[in-house]
């Protein structure tokens, strides 16, 4: 079958995986007492009485007095309306949504620029390693890889602090900021409002697209750290997997055939052995993905930046659990996580023939 | 189609085109150095078909794929030898290649040249597909399964015959009046229409305009006007030439004109690093290096050119690389060759991929093929039709081919020539006939014994004999003969000397103390 058709099909398996997730973060919703969530609509200088009719408006609010499918279509309307429900902390307070708007696009950068970083990497690296299984070079990436899988991220992050830190690292003050708190605003430009820039809200890339130099420069150096430690981590399993793919490749069958037809030692590797040693790997990229989002959640809080992870701590490290918070965060982790692993399939039905069944 | 007359079958008087003289080649293993071949040696002349037999684990593959010099290494390596493959050694930097200290069966320091083995893998890489090509067991493994076919046989080609195909492109570009007038005079001095038909395809593919072959056909027969036709061709050559860089071509074939000639210059080093002249040796050095430096600085753009966009620049050399291809697949009995050569491996079936093997293998027209046990993992009515392919192309072009196989049947089907192996040794070699009616060594008696034949009495051949016993254990292979502890007829001297493979009767070798007093000395 065509690829066209295969890509057509994927789309379309996921609009019931989308009804899934949302019926997940419905049933994550209701699972938590109700009394909750009225809790907040209650005023406690309120006399007995009063706080009783409160009660039942914030019922009929919250529409907890319909049956639950009927609930769960009203979810399902506002969800398309874009309407995910209020939260109040100090970190954000307003819509859900329009804090999933004005944090993603900042996650999202920091995301795509690890996941690119550590692709570049790994492919040359691992088809280098790979290539001499129980070399010097094997053993050394061998131990670059168990060394940092075995860090938690936090704690690599605060290692690349201290050592690449401005003020306090090897560098001096010549060193890495440590900090993401309040970068945007240190200049005053048209198309930063309210610590947002225009119109991305991706600070790098906003500040190319306006030609600003220096803005962009200060935007990169305080990716280059928190890119830096993320990538760390997923190149360590990356680096492993195309390893162990490329051995595993080199004592195919049809590695011997290409030797056997003449085709020079480079291009063996080249073309016979790296392509489908790292159909096995994108799987892995896929995977990868839902790690890295959990460690974006940690990095943006060690780093001091201002993206979805941040949002997502504070909905639930606040006074009162913000449980619509937390589940429009959900629901964009998931829908993320399902567009990468879409852009997965893709691309692997696109690297290997044989998948487009 | 190919032709090539001067290929045709001659067993007898050519001098043999692979010999393979005491190969040894051992296994490195943690519970300690398997000994798979000892001594091996035999000779394949040009077109005949030599079939290796012999039960699993005697060392058959292990044969062909040392003369490939494919062992995997690790394990395995090649001890010593002389395999020549059109009388150039293989196997003569081999002492250059590692530096091996046994210490004991399972403590071997193996301590590999880098350089020695990147030369070494360079002339191979020359050699591998382009005078000596294989074909394996199971050939949906074999077949690269991201790569479409026709890709995978349009590699082997490109990499062995950009000289032949640069030439054919410049030839139709070069294609003038003159040769125009020879070919019309020629056309018109004959009048049986198949013989004009044959002049005619001799032409189109002579200058590489095969696919002009029906409009021209057509012209021909309507038109009497010469100067018409003469006009038409030009047109159609015209048409062709569009789009081709003459300079490019012309760029390439001497850049791998220049890198042939560095081949002819590393094997002449490599003989008289051998034969001990270290003057000659140093010489030719001395000119691979200024060579190299040579063709580094002067294709340095064009080298560049090929590793960035290389579908881009080869694409004259890739369409007619393309059009041998579906050459190739339609001379191995492929049906719907145009669609075929843009599948992937996946898309055909067992029988057709194993031909696509075969279709890869021919591409530069090898004077050998190595078959390993071919037809072993497909069905019986493939099978049929893959030995029938085999033997085809055996007479028609003249390939020798070295059959591996485990079923007697099919050898007596194909091979002219029959080597008997057991346990690492090649116990009997003779002709077909010969191994089936006058088996000499007791293993092939054996072996003879344990099939059902049609040719013997029922009454005496009711039960099949089987030979007592496992094949030994090749770490610690018996002493002597190493058919010995199963043998019905051993003798004393068995277990204390290895027999030699004479000949016993012309054309008839057997290695066993029954017929020859003979040891090999060590």
């Amino acid at each position: 079958m065509e690829l066209r058709y295969y890509i057509i099909r994927r789309f379309l398996i996921l609009i019931p995986t989308l009804f899934g997730l949302v019926l997940l973060t419905f049933i994550l919703l209701r699972a938590i007492p109700t009394s909750d969530l009225i809790a907040s609509f209650i005023s406690q200088k309120a006399t007995a009485q009063e706080r009783v009719i409160e009660k039942q408006q914030a019922i009929a609010y919250l529409g907890l007095n319909q049956p639950l499918p009927v609930q769960f279509l009203y979810y399902l309307n506002d969800i398309i309306h874009g309407n995910l429900g209020v939260m109040y902390t100090s970190f954000y307070t307003g819509p859900v949504m329009g804090g999933i708007e004005r944090f993603l696009p900042y996650t999202l950068e920091l995301s795509i620029a690890t996941v690119i970083l550590s692709i570049l990497i790994a492919i040359p690296l691992g088809t280098y390693i790979g290539a001499r299984p129980n070399s010097p070079s094997d053993a050394i990436g061998r131990i670059f890889s168990l060394g940092v899988y075995a860090m938690p991220i936090f704690w690599l992050a605060l290692l690349a602090q201290i050592i690449f830190g401005k003020n306090i690292g090897i560098f001096g003050s010549y060193g890495l900021p440590i900090s993401g708190e309040g970068y945007p605003t240190t200049t005053k430009v048209p198309w930063i409002v309210n610590n947002v820039s225009e119109p991305t809200h991706m600070l790098f890339v906003d500040a190319l697209l306006h030609g600003n130099l220096t803005i962009a420069y200060s935007a990169f150096i305080h990716l280059i750290l928190p890119v830096g430690v993320l990538t760390l981590s997923i190149l360590a399993g990356l680096l492993r997997f195309i390893r162990a793919g490329m051995v595993d490749t080199a004592n195919q069958e049809f590695v011997k055939t290409a030797r056997a037809k003449g085709v020079p030692e480079k291009l063996v590797l080249r073309r016979h052995v790296r392509k489908n040693a790292l159909l096995p790997s994108v799987t892995v990229i896929g995977l990868l993905m839902a790690g890295l989002l959990g460690g974006v959640v940690v990095i943006e809080y060690v780093f001091q930046l201002r993206g979805m992870g941040r949002l997502t701590l504070a909905t639930i490290t606040g006074l009162n659990i913000q449980f619509y918070g937390v589940a429009g965060t959900v629901l964009f982790f998931g829908i993320i996580l399902m567009i990468t692993n879409l852009i997965v399939d893709v691309v692997y039905a696109f690297l290997d023939p044989r998948i487009r069944y | 189609m190919i032709t090539q007359e001067e290929n045709v079958k001659e067993i007898s008087a050519s001098k043999p085109y692979i010999v393979v003289k005491d190969l040894v080649t051992q296994f490195f293993t943690s519970k300690g150095i398997v000994k798979a071949l000892d001594k091996v040696s035999f000779e394949i002349y040009p077109g005949e078909i030599y079939g290796l037999v012999g039960e699993s684990g005697c060392g058959k593959s292990v044969t062909s794929t040392s003369i490939m010099d494919l062992i995997p290494d690790p394990p395995g390596r090649i001890m010593g030898g002389e395999i020549y493959i059109d009388s150039f050694n293989i196997l003569s930097d081999l002492r250059s290649l590692a530096k091996i200290r046994i210490k004991s069966e399972t403590e071997v320091k193996i301590k590999r040249s880098k350089r020695a083995n990147k030369r070494h893998n360079e002339i191979l890489s020359q050699i591998r597909g382009n005078k000596i090509s294989m074909i394996f067991q199971e050939p949906f493994l074999a077949l690269n399964p991201t790569m479409r076919i026709g890709d995978q046989i349009m590699e082997s080609i490109l990499l062995h015959n950009i000289l032949s195909i640069s030439d054919g492109i410049i030839k139709r570009h070069n294609l003038n009046s003159n040769d125009l007038d020879k070919f019309m005079k020629n056309l018109n001095g004959e009048n049986d229409h198949l013989k004009r038909k044959k002049i005619i395809n001799n032409f189109v593919s002579e200058f590489g305009i095969q696919e002009f072959e029906e409009s021209l056909n057509s012209l021909i027969e309507n038109s009497t006007d010469d100067s018409y036709v003469k006009t038409e061709i030009i047109n159609m050559v015209q048409e062709n030439k569009k789009n081709i860089d003459m300079k490019l071509i012309s760029e390439i074939r001497e850049y791998y004109y220049y890198k042939n000639q560095l081949f002819q210059l590393t094997l002449e080093e490599i003989q008289a690093e051998r034969t001990g002249e270290t003057a000659i040796r140093n010489q030719k050095h001395e000119q691979i290096k200024a060579l190299r430096r040579y063709i580094n600085n002067k294709y340095f753009v064009l080298r560049m050119k090929l590793r960035l966009a290389e579908k881009h620049y080869m694409a004259p050399f890739r369409k007619e690389a393309r059009r041998r291809a579906i050459e190739l697949l339609s001379l191995v009995n492929i049906a719907g060759p145009e669609i075929v050569v843009d599948s992937y491996p996946h898309e055909l079936s067992g029988g057709m991929q194993q031909r696509a093997m075969i279709a890869m293998a021919l591409a530069s027209n090898p004077k050998m093929l190595i078959a390993d046990e071919p037809t072993t993992a497909l069905d019986v009515t493939t099978q049929a039709q893959i030995l029938e392919i085999i033997k085809d192309l055996n007479e028609l072009i003249g390939m020798g081919v070295l059959f591996i196989t485990h079923d007697l049947a099919v050898i007596a089907e194909m091979c002219d020539r029959v080597g008997v192996m057991y346990a690492g040794n090649l116990v009997e070699e003779t002709s077909t006939t010969e191994i089936f009616n006058d088996p000499k060594h007791p293993y092939t008696v054996g072996l003879m014994n344990s099939v059902p034949r049609a040719d013997r009495k029922r009454e005496k051949e009711i039960r099949l004999d089987t030979i007592p016993g496992t094949v030994p254990n090749l770490i610690t292979p018996p002493s002597g003969c190493r058919f010995h502890p199963r043998c019905k007829f051993a003798m004393d001297i068995c277990s204390l000397k290895k027999p030699k493979l004479v000949e016993i009767s012309p054309q008839h070798k057997v290695a066993c103390f029954l017929y020859s007093d003979e040891s090999e000395v060590d």
